[in-house]
């Protein structure tokens, strides 16, 4: 077991390396000088090499990238070019917002979506499960900006009932407002319901089909003690494994859905610091983004390993 | 603490007893029709039978006749894609017609059952305890620290090493044998009054089967319950079975007691069965010969007929077979049913003359076609607990340690043991799939490289394997007759047209016709398929083929069509062979030389007519002595061992068989490796042992004409 | 014949090819029947068909250039004329729908092509070389699946630029490590099996077994991936599309459609609904399609008997 984390930590730094190195090297090979665009323009080639002196441009790359990820490291995300602000107070605030959204949709939609997916894959074919499979498919075809936009028509332009932008006052909190959460919290869970709803039906007529379910049932056990003590557990461990892969759809969605409704999360951040080609803080964001997945993931390996004996006990 | 005493006396009042000359069970006229997307299968086909209390029906048969099906109707547990007919009568209520909650008040309770592959039948997520305290909780109402310790006495009845702990277990924690007296232990939680076993020792090695149908025959005397024991293997029928009722093509055409069956079949194909399955080694050592029952079954795909089944493979058979279905008749005066127009011309000659099995005799100037010395073969690199530094946490598997043996040509060397023993990693590592950690093969007298990749071509298609699963032999994307045109045009560097013309009388030659050619692997058996494979073998001429296994998934008729067809190509060119197997029959046919493997390591070795009789290693006295004998009069042998194969990641600081051995000396066995001994009688002859070889020789015999002083030899521990 | 001026080897190379591709064509077929057996399939592949034709034929079926303004009908509602009325510049809808469906069908279905065919080709290679290459690549391949597929995509075309061909490269590194991974499974699971150790005992090299043994039978895995990946590729594109990262104005693109079309919701829904009800009934279709072709692989598992 202590050999199991070691290596799995050891790889997430691994990972995370990985992911600075990416992230880093994407974004230096980017057509476009700095500071010409710091400066615009008209701006003179001394101070164009002003600025490159200043921003240590001229150094070569893996000097740049030592000190990038020494700041990193030391909590320094660098310094926006757009606003001129340090990075690490400009993100706080909006990465609490998209927490906010993340989790609200992570800890509704995941456990609906898992007993649904249970009952689903119990009552397989029933009519219920056919409209439970019916809805999950035309809800993980759907992307997200279409089921967002959708909805604002229906709740917002033609009922009125919810807002149809997410801005708050700068410095104050979603949740102050807690209806502007509704519609994009919606949007998010659509797809995230459908993808987990369909793997845990898929998981659970899967160990109905094994050996041990029929011992169960030839044991005379009553239909719920089967379903409950054998057949869900066992569903559950591929499942883990599908809602961590999910982990990520939900931050590809998250960017999506800030940027219909507006929403002032570390999404919206980030499109912006593509349209203005806010290098610095396009890759403070890719990496914080990155990372969060990559330690989620690691999270969802670690419950896995955590329920399966077989690892457990090995 | 008797098992009965599990039963409050609610429970054993609200059962009303049967009435009087009702039987315990009752199949009356049963069909089972699957109706798939594939095509209708009809699994059973009007058949009946009938269960008493207290004794055991031996339900026998090859793969597809259906026997499983009935045990499964039995619970009333089909797939919805069923069509049932014919009733099912238990104490004489239909369970077919029974409401559901009923139903699962029988199931568990009063009938039970255990599965084939237990690793399977068991939650892999639950403790083992748990598993059998719900049936307890379920039927008995049982819960907390009282079903615990019933848990704990019922798993001390079934024979399970330290019953107290053994509940907390997870089952993969559980060896094989472990996992099969779980299930039973969870089949018998309520005393049943019908037990249902579905194959239970199928796939469990010889040793463990052996201790499971102790554990059986004793079941059998303890619970007052109706065994229906349901497997392929005539040995094991005869050793539990009170009755037997055999099944083709899903009917029943022939019931008789046990020993009235094996002495005096009725029905050509038991008679055939009998005849084709070779038999463990007796005092005579070698057997020279076997039949064969020729064709394959009838598919369950095919429509039921007016006309008898078996017609197209009976050597007696007329034309009225083929023109009205056989009604049953009683077979002689005892009455036993049997489903033939002519019971009374069966007998030891219905199969005709046994095919002999030509034996090379051994030159001993030729030099040998395969030497191998000291082959070593391990899996892994050393590991440590914290990765880069901390003591070592795994270590490498040790599946082969200094395995030295020659194959002369034209000769078969048979290998034997339990699963765990190397046999297969010597193979791989022979034909160069996996690159010997070290050690010298010679082919020819000539080096063979690690990895087959690394080997001239003259010398890769000198050695060809053939493997036990044919489904998995032959590529199913590819038409079959272009493995065989692959194989000839590589070996030979011939045209096409010229390659095809050869594949054809390949093909031929194993009892296809040319016609197989174009056909896709799935339209063809399992007996098929191996032929085929060995086809494709031969078809570079090879000088060594190395069968893993190759006969070990096949029905007894086929096998001894392959084995048959083995012998004669081997008769024709002097291919030599290596044949892995854990059938001691098989090798006892098909073997000149015998090499017997126990935890990576060679424990004796030598011609097989001087492996086949004392003295011999403990290892291989005590695998003899567990394979199952199809004769229901053969006293089973006390020796058996417990537990399977040590972990190999640990050199052995004795004899590598020390742990299990019964005829264990204690310190110097289990701390001083033992001498390789050779038999004065036969210098080939060698044993791995610290007993002397005269002393053992003594014992062994001793022990085989008054079987009860195996159990405690003079040396005993 | 042009096998003349090879040597053999180079032919029987050559060959293996030929024949790897007719081979994955045909299973490729298979699948297809099978697919159009099931219900899912019965529904999806028309649907699929519909948006292909609608692709091809766009341009002569649409009755105004995707891109002309009619100044004169700015949000003009459904009339004979403009059969889903047009947008703030007076486009008409329908044209722009359909020449939208031409290039995102392209893009995606390309750049689904480049994944599978990179992913295959690292999946197979990878996996039947096995030990420290496999080690490594697959530590590679990691890495890159540790971006969220649409953070990855976003990074790579805000560095190369937006364009049709870098969209199609973009899916194709977003997709390679994930078709790998489900390739070099099955070729885990395919080159144990005993007809491919017969292979190697016969001597085969290495491109004939990957190409031949191992590869025509991975195609139930391969086409179920290739159109689950395929819907995914139209999600991946046209969220690229509403972000301002697809195909650059004035050419039409459904998601930069929708996204433009927000600011006139309220008095003309049909410019964000017809480019939203074309992309879903396209991933719809797609989905269906691949619910198809895995049930129909499913079949042999419910005709078990006991």
């Amino acid at each position: 077991m202590a050999r199991f984390l070691l290596l799995r930590l050891g790889l997430i730094v691994v990972t995370l390396l990985v992911i600075s190195f990416a992230v880093f090297g994407v974004t230096e090979v980017l057509p476009g000088d700095v500071a010409t665009q710091i400066l615009g323009q008209g701006a003179t080639p001394e101070n164009v090499a002003v600025v490159r002196e200043r921003l240590g441009l001229d150094d070569p790359w893996p000097m740049r990238y030592a000190s990038w990820v020494g700041g990193v490291v030391r909590g320094d995300l660098g310094e926006s070019l757009v606003q001129r602000l340090p990075i690490t107070e400009m993100v706080g605030g909006r990465l609490v917002n998209s927490l906010i959204l993340a989790s609200f949709t992570f800890f509704v939609a995941m456990p609906v979506a898992v007993a649904v997916g249970i009952w689903a894959g119990v009552h397989r074919n029933s009519f219920g499960d056919r409209l439970a499979s019916m809805f999950s498919l035309v809800a993980i075809s759907l992307p997200e900006f279409v089921t967002g936009v959708v909805l604002i028509i229906v709740f917002s332009t033609t009922l009125g009932w919810l807002p149809s932008s997410s801005l708050v006052e700068p410095g104050t909190n979603p949740l102050t407002r807690p209806q502007i959460l509704v519609l994009p919290a919606l949007t998010l869970t659509g797809v995230m319901f459908a993808y987990v709803m369909r793997m845990t039906r898929a998981n659970v007529i899967e160990v109905l089909e094994t050996n041990y379910v029929r011992s169960a049932i030839l044991k005379g056990l009553p239909m719920r003690q089967v379903i409950w003590r054998h057949v869900v557990p066992n569903a559950m461990l591929p499942t883990i494994s599908v809602i961590t892969l999910n982990i990520g759809w939900l931050l590809g969605g998250l960017i999506i859905v800030e940027n219909v409704f507006s929403y002032p999360g570390i999404g919206r951040m980030l499109l912006t610091s593509i349209q203005t080609r806010d290098m610095p803080l396009l890759q403070a964001l890719a990496l914080l983004i990155a990372a969060t997945y990559a330690v989620s993931n690691l999270f969802a390996d670690l419950a896995y390993t955590w329920l399966n004996p077989r690892i457990r006990f090995a | 603490m008797s098992i009965a005493s599990f039963l409050s006396p609610a429970t054993r009042e609200s059962v009303a007893p049967p009435a009087e000359g009702v039987p315990l069970l009752e199949v009356r006229d049963l069909s089972v029709t699957f109706y798939t997307p594939r095509g209708t299968v009809r699994a059973v086909r009007h058949a009946s039978f009938t269960v008493r209390r207290g004794e055991v029906l031996g339900l026998v048969g090859e793969s597809g006749c259906g026997k499983s099906t009935v045990a499964f109707a039995t619970l009333a547990y089909l797939p919805g894609t069923a069509e049932v007919g014919g009733s099912i009568l238990f104490e004489g209520r239909d369970l077919m017609t029974m409401p559901a909650g009923e139903l699962r008040d029988l199931r568990g309770s009063r009938i039970a059952m255990v599965y084939q592959d237990p690793g399977s039948a068991l939650n892999p997520t639950m403790r083992v305890g748990e598993q059998v305290e719900e049936v307890l909780h379920t039927h008995l109402g049982l819960s907390g620290q009282a079903a615990e310790e019933r848990a704990a006495s019922l798993f001390e009845s079934v024979g399970l090493p330290n019953p107290a702990r053994v509940g907390r277990r997870f089952p993969h924690e559980l060896s094989g044998g472990q996992q099969q007296r779980v299930v039973i232990a969870m089949a018998l939680a309520c005393e049943p009054d019908l037990l249902l076993m579905d194959e239970p020792t199928t796939g469990l090695d010889v040793t463990t089967e052996a201790t499971i149908l102790d554990l059986v025959a004793e079941l059998k005397d303890r619970v007052n319950a109706g065994i229906v024991f349901v497997s392929h293997n005539l040995g094991v029928i005869a050793r539990v079975a009170d009755r037997v009722a055999v099944m083709y093509a899903g009917q029943i055409i022939e019931e008789a007691p046990v020993r009235e069956l094996f002495a005096g079949p009725s029905h050509p194909y038991t008679a055939g069965l009998l005849s084709c399955v070779p038999a463990p080694v007796n005092e005579t050592g070698l057997m020279p010969q076997l039949r064969n029952i020729p064709g394959s079954v009838y598919p369950a795909s095919e429509p039921n007929v007016d006309a008898c089944l078996f017609a197209d493979r009976c050597p007696m058979v007329q034309d009225i077979c083929r023109e009205s279905a056989p009604p049953e008749i009683a077979a002689n005066a005892e009455g036993h049913p049997v489903r033939c127009f002519f019971p009374e011309r069966v007998d030891s000659d219905t199969w005709g003359e046994p095919t002999p099995r030509p034996r090379k005799p051994r030159s001993t100037n030729e030099a040998p076609l395969l030497q191998v010395d000291g082959l070593h073969q391990y899996y892994g690199t050393d590991q440590k607990k914290y990765i880069f530094f901390g003591p070592p946490s795994r270590r490498p598997v040790r599946a082969n340690v200094d395995v030295d043996f020659a194959i002369q040509p034209g000769r078969t060397l048979g290998i034997v043991g339990e699963s765990g023993s190397g046999k297969s990693t010597a193979a791989r590592s022979i034909a160069g799939l996996e690159r010997r950690t070290a050690g010298e093969v010679l082919l020819d007298g000539e080096p063979l490289a690690a990895g087959v990749g690394d080997r001239p071509r003259g010398q890769q298609s000198k050695v060809r394997m053939v493997f036990q699963n044919p489904a998995a032999s032959l590529n199913p994307r590819l038409p079959i007759g272009s493995v065989l045109v692959r194989s000839i045009r590589k070996s030979r560097g011939i045209g096409k047209a010229e390659a095809r013309g050869i594949a054809v009388e390949l093909l031929e030659s194993v009892g296809l016709d040319g016609g197989y050619m174009d056909r896709r692997p799935r339209e063809l058996s399992g007996g098929q398929q191996q032929r085929v494979a060995l086809a494709a073998a031969f078809a570079a001429d090879p000088e060594l083929i190395i069968a893993d296994e190759a006969v070990s998934a096949l029905d007894v008729s086929v096998q001894a069509q392959v084995l048959i067809l083995i012998a004669e190509r081997q008769r024709r060119e002097g291919t030599a062979f290596m044949f892995i197997t854990h059938d001691l029959g098989v090798v006892r046919y098909i073997s000149d030389d015998i090499l017997v493997l126990y935890g990576g390591h060679v424990v004796e070795t030598g011609p097989a007519e001087a492996v086949l009789r004392p003295p011999w290693s403990p290892y291989t006295e005590a695998l003899l002595s567990a394979a199952p004998v199809p004769d229901p009069d053969a006293e089973p042998s006390r020796i058996r061992l417990e537990g399977a194969v040590p972990t190999l990641r640990q050199p052995f600081a004795g004899c590598p068989f020390a742990g299990r051995c019964p005829r264990n000396l204690g310190d110097l066995c289990n701390n001083t490796p033992p001498p390789m001994r050779v038999d004065s009688a036969d210098p080939r002859h060698q044993i791995l042992c610290h007993i002397p070889l005269e002393e053992l020789a003594a014992d062994q015999r001793a022990a085989m004409r008054g079987r009860s002083a195996v159990g405690e030899t003079p040396r005993g521990r | 014949m042009a096998t003349a001026t090879l040597t053999p080897a180079e032919s029987e190379r050559g060959n293996a090819a030929t024949r790897a591709v007719v081979g994955l064509a045909r299973g490729a077929r298979r699948e297809f029947g099978y697919a159009w057996a099931t219900p899912a399939g019965r529904i999806g592949l028309p649907l699929v068909l519909v948006h292909v034709v609608l692709a091809i034929a766009g341009t002569v079926l649409a009755p105004f250039p995707a891109t002309e303004f009619h100044l004169l009908d700015r949000f003009s509602g459904p009339t004979m004329t403009y059969w889903l009325g047009t947008d703030e510049f007076g486009r008409d809808i329908f044209s722009r729908v359909l020449s939208g469906a031409t290039s995102i069908i392209l893009v995606s279905a390309a750049g689904t092509a480049l994944g599978i065919l990179l992913g295959t080709i690292v999946g197979l290679s990878s996996g039947y070389a096995g030990g420290k290459v496999d080690e490594v690549v697959m530590r590679v391949m990691d890495g890159l699946m540790s971006f969220p597929a649409l953070l990855l995509a976003l990074l790579v075309l805000t560095t190369l630029g937006s364009s049709h061909i870098n969209i199609v490269f973009t899916i194709g590194i977003v997709f390679t490590p994930r078709v790998a991974r489900v390739l070099r499974s099955a070729t885990l699971s395919i080159k144990t099996m005993e007809f491919v150790q017969s292979a190697r005992l016969r001597g085969e090299p290495a491109y004939y077994i990957i190409f031949r043994e191992i590869l025509p039978n991975t195609t139930p895995v391969l086409t179920v991936e290739a159109s689950v990946r395929l819907s995914y590729a139209v999600l991946l594109a046209s969220s690229l599309g509403f972000l301002g990262l697809g195909v650059q104005p004035p050419s039409s693109d459904w998601g930069l459609m929708i996204s433009e079309g927000r600011a006139h919701i309220a008095n003309a829904p049909l410019i964000v609904l017809a480019p939203s009800v074309a992309v879903a009934s396209l991933v719809i279709g797609v989905n269906l399609l691949a619910e198809g072709l895995r049930e129909a692989r499913e079949l042999p598992k419910g005709e078990r008997t006991p």
